[in-house]
């Protein structure tokens, strides 16, 4: 599973847990926003998922900017 | 007994004076409890004795923050399958001593245990918590010098008033997933950390508090055992103030 699917899937869960639209999200997908109602809090949640998931800690040396899933999915290794 | 089966709480500073009593009220609640301080005595024993897997321990330095997240790793390990339901940020120390000669290394010292342990290990707690999405509690024990002040403690004062804010940013944060997060500011109490003031000092102290006494550990569990339930869901961002009415 690549780093965007994984994105997907963790996108889709949220929305629907809080109850908010969900569809297709590609890599060009804005995140904050965007088509979606995603705030802050659930980018973190997202964030803190798929560091435990990947290993990966993008972040630990300091924000890096985003705006898409595909730039998020990036930090993640693709 | 009650409505917490299965939650759990972390719990820093239970060795002794109000984290003990925390601690063991916590347990008798029927929360399960995961404590650190940097010491394991007697008292500490007879809570595993008692409670067995629901209490565990590690022992953690505050001022160590990789040591604060793989304390917490490992809790949320020995609890699996069970909510942890918030964090009781109690472990502290003071320094006491007029500013200007106060060492700077005691400074730097009290704000990374009081102030940035406490901060990591609630970090390393939501980092847990958020991915349920359920609600939670954070409670960060604070002091009235954090408030008002004494002369001596400005160090200690700061790092009590830095909770404050933090608890207040933080419940921004998070109450919309229904977490929240005080402070507890107790007033003077007769533990190890007041050891610093004389006697007379503490008369002085009574005789200005309109309830006439020192502050107790039961004022403050009480307080936190009510913060921790279900019934104190609508309080957040507060920093509650247990003093006789002594700052009032």
């Amino acid at each position: 599973m690549t780093a965007l699917d994984m994105i997907r899937e963790d996108l889709r869960t949220l929305l629907h847990d809080k109850g908010a639209q969900t569809g297709e999200i590609n890599a060009d997908t804005p995140l904050l926003n965007g088509p979606y109602d995603i705030d802050s809090l659930d980018l973190a949640t997202l964030v803190v998922t798929l560091e435990e998931k990947t290993g990966l800690t993008p972040f630990a040396n300091g924000f890096v900017l985003f705006h898409t899933a595909g730039e998020l999915a990036a930090l993640f290794g693709g | 007994m009650n409505e917490v089966p299965h939650k759990w709480l972390i719990v820093s500073g239970v060795s002794r004076g109000l984290g003990l009593a925390l601690a063991r009220d916590l347990l008798a609640q029927g929360y399960g409890v995961a404590g650190c301080s940097t010491t394991f005595g007697e008292d500490l024993q007879a809570l595993k004795d008692v409670h067995g897997g629901k209490f565990v321990w590690q022992a953690v330095d505050m001022a160590d923050t990789a040591a604060i997240e793989a304390f917490v790793g490992s809790a949320v390990a020995a609890f699996d399958g069970q909510r942890l339901w918030g964090v009781v940020n109690n472990a502290g120390m003071s320094v006491e001593g007029i500013l200007s000669t106060l060492p700077v290394s005691d400074i730097e010292r009290v704000l990374r245990v009081n102030l940035t342990g406490a901060i990591c290990l609630a970090r390393s707690a939501l980092r847990r918590m958020m991915k349920t999405r359920k609600p939670g509690r954070i409670i960060n024990i604070s002091s009235i010098t954090g408030l008002r002040g004494y002369t001596g403690l400005s160090a200690y004062a700061a790092s009590k008033a830095g909770l404050d804010g933090f608890s207040r940013a933080l419940s921004r944060e998070v109450g919309r997933i229904g977490i929240t997060v005080n402070s507890v500011a107790p007033g003077y109490m007769k533990t190890a950390l007041s050891e610093g003031l004389d006697d007379r000092q503490l008369d002085q102290i009574v005789r200005r508090t309109p309830l006439g006494r020192l502050c107790e550990l039961a004022d403050i569990v009480h307080l936190v055992r009510f913060l921790l339930s279900e019934d104190a869901g609508f309080i957040t961002g507060q920093t509650l103030v247990v003093d006789g009415g002594l700052t009032s």
